[in-house]
């Protein structure tokens, strides 16, 4: 529940946002980062459907790649049910 | 130069270390990662990592998840709750539905949701129908549910509120006089939004090292070399190892609709008891969609209950660090993901869960 994903804004309409992350799109709700100024591209945390923080796309991609690995191992656990 | 994780597996191994020191997690994707990427296996033996109150899930008051389950069984409402919540057993007698799943063999109308923004929709697109979203979480996801309230909901969405905050469990923890554990891995997500500074009273009031953590092993094997090195030079203070997201102050506006949509009270966490100051509650503007006030009459005041954990169950000590989940004797026999017993082996944010599903089989004890 509390695992934060950054993903990239792919079009954004008021506080609503659709958003990126490999291949997977989800509407994200901007309402808590409505103080900040967001476009289309700029990459954000999203947690339980909500943009909790920005995040450059480095600092993202390199999160990504690192979860990948990990989810990778996880995949591979013997009692993942 | 970017370290890596080997890098600073490299650095940790190189610290001259002379006693054990017990670093504490107070959040289930730590622990996670942890677990999956066998960190504990990687790190020199004299360093412990402890999982504590990390599981939102499994602090949830036995009684409101009770609660949630008589309004789904005999309110008519559409029940809505994170997914993790659903299978959360109940003490009752064993002819009766333990969990809200097991509701819905009963026909309770009991759904999934992994945002509070579908149970807006659910309320949108039923509106001949009363909603209820049971939604328990730490600050990262009561943040959202005070979010939601604000941008306007459907007036037949109603809310069973059990956030709580993360800090005050560790407060209490180190107010005890046995802590269990010489330095903190603060979370990351619960920073991002409420600011580092809710940690500083560990390393100042306590003396004890923090670094707040983001969620990967790089992030986390940082912080861990940072609290053992400010343990070993005797000089404690905040590190943050997830700069990317955790900002000084955190995100204001996420706080400032905290503090619009839900004020802070007392909270009862299973198990443990009542801690000051360590829960939300809805604010009066919003008491028309407040579940607690509106339902009347489902309360559970006169009902007998057994204890807050099930019979055997370890999950109060699991919870607060005092064992590890292998050292419960339920874990991994009679308790597992598929026939949980306690709320540890239910939430994926549950330590018992993480390290089943991560294949541990036994480990050492903690004292």
């Amino acid at each position: 529940m509390c695992l934060g994903i950054p993903m990239r804004i792919v079009a954004i309409d008021g506080y609503n946002a659709r958003c990126e992350a490999k291949g997977v799109t989800r509407e994200v709700s901007l309402f808590m980062l409505q103080d900040e100024s967001i476009e289309v591209n700029d990459y954000v945390i999203v947690h339980v459907g909500y943009a909790i923080q920005k995040m450059t796309e480095q600092e993202a991609r390199s999160t990504w790649e690192l979860l990948d690995e990990m989810l990778a191992a996880e995949a591979n656990a013997p009692e993942n049910s | 130069m970017t370290l890596t994780a080997q890098d600073w597996l490299n650095k940790i191994k190189t610290l001259p270390l002379t006693r054990r020191v017990r670093i504490m997690n107070v959040c289930g994707g730590h622990e996670r990662t942890i677990s999956m990427a066998g960190l504990r296996g990687a790190l020199p033996q004299k360093v412990e990592l402890i999982p504590g109150p990390g599981c939102p899930v499994c602090v949830c008051p036995e009684e409101d998840v009770y609660l949630a389950m008589q309004l789904a069984l005999h309110a008519g409402v559409i029940l809505v709750a994170f997914g993790d919540m659903l299978r959360v057993p109940v003490n009752v007698p064993k002819s009766e539905p333990r969990s809200l799943e097991q509701t819905k063999a009963a026909c309770a109308d009991v759904r999934p949701i992994s945002s509070p923004q579908e149970a807006v929709k659910i309320a949108r697109e039923n509106p001949t129908r009363q909603v209820v979203f049971f939604a328990a979480g730490f600050e990262t996801t009561t943040a959202p549910v005070a979010a939601m309230l604000l941008e306007g909901v459907p007036d037949n969405l109603f809310l069973l509120l059990s956030g709580r905050l993360t800090w005050p469990a560790v407060a209490m923890l180190l107010d005890s006089e046995t802590p269990g554990f010489d330095a903190l891995v603060a979370p990351g997500h619960v920073a991002t939004v409420m600011g580092p500074e809710e940690w500083s009273f560990v390393v100042e009031k306590h003396n004890i090292p923090a670094a707040v953590a983001g969620f990967t092993p790089l992030s986390l094997l940082a912080a861990i070399y940072s609290v053992l090195r400010q343990l070993l030079e005797g000089k404690q203070f905040l590190d943050n190892c997830y700069p990317e997201a955790v900002h000084p102050g955190g995100n204001l506006t996420a706080q400032k609709q905290l503090g619009q949509a839900l004020h802070v009270a007392d909270a009862n966490w299973r198990g443990i008891g009542i801690i000051p100051a360590s829960g939300f509650a809805l604010n009066a503007q919003f008491a028309a969609h407040d579940a607690g006030k509106q339902f009347i009459g489902y309360e559970t005041e006169g009902r007998k209950r057994v204890g807050d954990m099930p019979p055997g169950c370890d999950c109060v000590r699991v919870v607060l660090g005092k064992i590890y989940p292998n050292e419960c004797k339920l874990y991994g026999a009679a308790c597992t993901p598929r026939t949980p017993i306690g709320p540890c082996m239910v939430s994926d944010e549950g330590a018992c869960r993480i390290w089943l599903a991560s294949g541990v089989k036994s480990h050492s004890t903690i004292e």
